[in-house]
């Protein structure tokens, strides 16, 4: 049967191939050009960011001057500083509340187990400007108001039920009867849990706190409702947009971007645990 | 023998329902530090931020029969209320001072010849003082004016409507022994117009909620202390010059936006799901903008549309055009929507794109393979098998991207600056960050809530009586 098939596809698909070829280049340059030509502006003199017009990308002279200009700044080292104090404890915080409760979640089956998912998936779809003004007011209310912590306690319950879902599908991806192989042998339930179950988790979970991080250091909207000395890189552009060159938000763009370009590569394959699930 | 037969059941009687306890306990365990955090960080702010928006915590301020606050309640001011000050006087602070208070320091003295009592810091000048600021030694000050009491009077308690303890002369020296801090009150009473509608109010009440104005006999109410529910605030969102323009804009984004969008993020999907040679790569660039930061991605579209920037390069490169054009400024509000609707469409294109492909990959390849074999060519398999499968998972991109579109905020500040074109998410900032308003910043909050919730209802319905009709 599948041999006069073959000689009928094999035309059609050559074809189909080129458009898809066609239509995937077209779509991924659409993408990458504006990246491109932003680092490229980021990594220049802030003449050629100033000039017109600028000419063919690639021959941009290449010059740190931007760059120096941007990271001499006021407050732009230590904005960076905060993103990454802020990142890095929501990172932590998420992981570690979020991998018990994801554990819990595809390994039992308890009463009101549906109903925690439910609210956890009702959590995420929640918009962050909603959560943003209470929480500034609690926090001002407990003293807490303009602490880098206090951004990073809102991170944590914006990237939890995210985290939770993530970690939950992770851990179901393996079976429980490894663990009772495990077990049958003589392990404890900890050491099967240990050397059998975590090496095989534990990538995922590394995705999913990457995805974290790099959340935490793109959110704009709360950083800057929350903090108002202790600015976060995106709070601080944001207030500044107005008032500071073109060099100087080409440079905060290129900071801004790089995790998310470096990270993305490597949980790429983990992008479907997190958001395909939510279709199902 | 007979024993440890005995013995084995009950031990597993005993093991049995402990363990099963236990192992109905862990679950809950685990999912507990979860729960308290979200109901600490997230359900309980939540529910704050629901008061605000319709609850006025200041809204009108007791006034008591006497300067403490253990005293009865007169009547009640609303904020705002014009008052008259008929009198002022200094009450004793319980506990710790806050920097918001008015307050009086009083000094308990001892002169050298015996006489002893309180006095308000105004009549004493302190001369020296310990090494950690205790006031030790003091003078008496010289009352200026000609018909003034030259005699300064020492009270019993810190109070000065309490017994005069003794009179002491100008400039003598006098040790003080203690130091009370009271809070100053004053005796207010609605005035004038006030009045009219609230009969006629009088009472004491602490300084911190008064707001006193030179003459010094007049003043208002700062702020209350009582709470009540108020539509104050929705109204005065309602009424605010730029609401109508900011869920308008909201609207019309997301109206130019999720059309192509999806139209483009099924495409995007199905060249994934094509399985190309170098599939991988185009995943990753395709997925890229999912890491964005908004805020990124407005910069990105900024140095596309800016004076100087790619696209009047290229355009002028091609010879199109010959000056510069501008695009963002507040005579092009059109070339502004446009620039945030491309923003948009390149920033959230693939998140819509991911549910998508991995809404395909549920489709059993055999039930392609069938359709092919039968002669369905490609786009009819998209058309008549796909799509229809598709179905809930666009469905779940689509409420997704909605209440997404209802918080756009980032990439039209940095696009348009905020004020030619406005959002709702703007306005929330705005309100909150500019014009300190936080009561009208929440209730901005919550309609944008309300918008996303009645969307998402709206979408599930949809399909709900869609899939009604097509079953009967």
């Amino acid at each position: 049967m599948s041999t006069p098939v073959i000689p009928e596809r094999k035309p059609k698909l050559t074809a189909g191939r080129l458009g898809t070829y066609a239509g995937a280049i077209a779509i991924a340059l659409w993408i990458v050009i504006p990246i491109f030509f932003v680092f490229s502006m980021a990594f220049t003199t802030q003449e050629t960011v100033r000039s017109y017009p600028k000419g063919f990308l690639p021959f941009i002279p290449f010059s740190t001057d931007t760059m120096e200009f941007f990271l001499s700044s006021d407050g732009v080292a230590e904005g960076l500083i905060n993103s990454l104090i802020v990142a890095v404890i929501t990172l932590v915080l998420s992981t570690a509340l979020a991998a018990p409760a994801g554990y819990a979640i595809s390994r039992y089956l308890f009463p009101g187990r549906d109903l925690f998912r439910l609210s956890i998936l009702a959590v995420r779809a929640f918009p962050v400007v909603v959560l943003s003004i209470p929480l500034a007011v609690l926090f001002l209310r407990i003293g807490l108001f303009d602490s880098i912590l206090s951004l990073a306690l809102m991170h944590t319950a914006l990237t939890l039920p995210t985290t939770v879902l993530v970690i939950a599908s992770v851990f179901a991806s393996v079976p429980y009867e490894l663990e009772e192989a495990g077990q049958v042998f003589g392990a404890s339930p900890f050491q099967a849990f240990r050397y059998i179950v975590l090496p095989l988790v534990l990538p995922g979970i590394a995705a999913s706190s990457v995805f974290t991080f790099v959340l935490s250091w793109n959110e704009v909207f709360a950083a800057s409702v929350l903090t108002l000395e202790n600015r976060t890189l995106p709070a601080l552009l944001l207030t500044r947009l107005s008032s500071s060159s073109d060099a100087f938000q080409f440079a905060g763009g290129f900071f801004l971007m790089v995790p998310s370009l470096i990270f993305m590569f490597f949980i790429r394959k983990y992008l479907f645990n997190m958001w395909g699930q939510v279709s199902k | 023998m007979t024993t440890e037969l005995v013995s084995e059941p009950e031990a597993a009687i005993v093991e049995g329902p402990r363990r099963k306890r236990r192992q109905k306990l862990v679950p809950y365990l685990l999912i507990a530090p979860t729960l308290i955090f979200l109901a600490l960080f997230f359900a309980y702010p939540m529910v704050q931020g629901l008061i605000l928006a319709v609850y006025d915590d200041e809204a009108v301020l007791p006034v008591l029969d006497k300067p403490t606050i253990d005293g009865n309640q007169n009547g009640q001011l609303p904020q705002g209320s014009s008052v008259e000050i008929l009198d002022r006087q200094g009450n004793l602070i319980e506990g710790e001072v806050t920097s918001d208070l008015l307050t009086e320091l009083w000094f308990r003295v001892s002169s050298e010849d015996g006489a002893q009592g309180w006095a308000p810091e105004t009549r004493i000048r302190v001369r020296e003082e310990s090494s950690d600021g205790t006031p030790l030694i003091g003078t008496v000050r010289t009352k200026l004016g000609a018909e003034a009491d030259p005699l300064t009077d020492l009270f019993e308690v810190p109070n000065e409507s309490s017994e005069v303890a003794a009179k002491v002369e100008p400039s003598v020296r006098v040790a003080i022994e203690d130091t009370a801090t009271l809070e100053v009150w004053f005796q207010v009473r609605a005035s004038g117009e006030t009045a009219d509608e609230l009969g006629l109010v009088e009472g004491w009440a602490p300084s911190r909620f008064v707001q006193i104005f030179g003459d010094e006999v007049s003043g208002r109410i700062d702020r209350g202390t009582d709470g009540v529910f108020t539509t104050r605030f929705v109204e005065k969102m309602v009424e605010d010059r730029f609401f109508g323009p900011a869920w308008r804009t909201t609207l019309i984004l997301m109206v130019l936006i999720l059309p192509i969008q999806f139209v483009l993020a099924t495409l995007m999907a199905l060249v994934i799901h094509a399985r190309v040679k170098a599939n991988s790569l185009f995943l990753y660039i395709f997925s890229i903008p999912m890491g964005m930061s908004d805020l990124a991605v407005g910069i990105l579209f900024f140095s596309i549309f800016t004076g100087n920037g790619l696209l009047n390069s290229v355009l002028e490169g091609v010879g199109i055009l010959d000056d510069p054009k501008v695009f963002l400024s507040s005579d092009t509000r059109n070339w502004i929507i446009a620039a945030i609707v491309l923003a948009e469409l390149w920033r959230a294109t693939s998140i819509v794109m991911v549910i998508v492909v991995s809404g395909l990959q549920a489709i059993p390849d055999e039930t392609l393979e069938a359709a092919e074999l039968f002669g369905a060519s490609y786009w009819k398999r998209v058309r008549y098998i796909m799509l229809p499968l598709l179905k809930p998972s666009l469905q779940v991109a689509l409420i997704l991207r909605t209440i997404l579109a209802f918080q756009v905020f980032a990439v039209v500040i940095a696009l348009g600056g905020g004020e030619i074109v406005t959002v709702l998410a703007n306005e929330t900032y705005r309100q909150y960050f500019e014009l300190r308003n936080t009561n009208v910043a929440s209730a901005y909050a919550v309609f944008i809530l309300l918008m996303s919730l009645a969307s998402a209802i709206f979408y599930l319905r949809a399909v709900r009586t869609q899939q009604e009709t097509s079953g009967s």
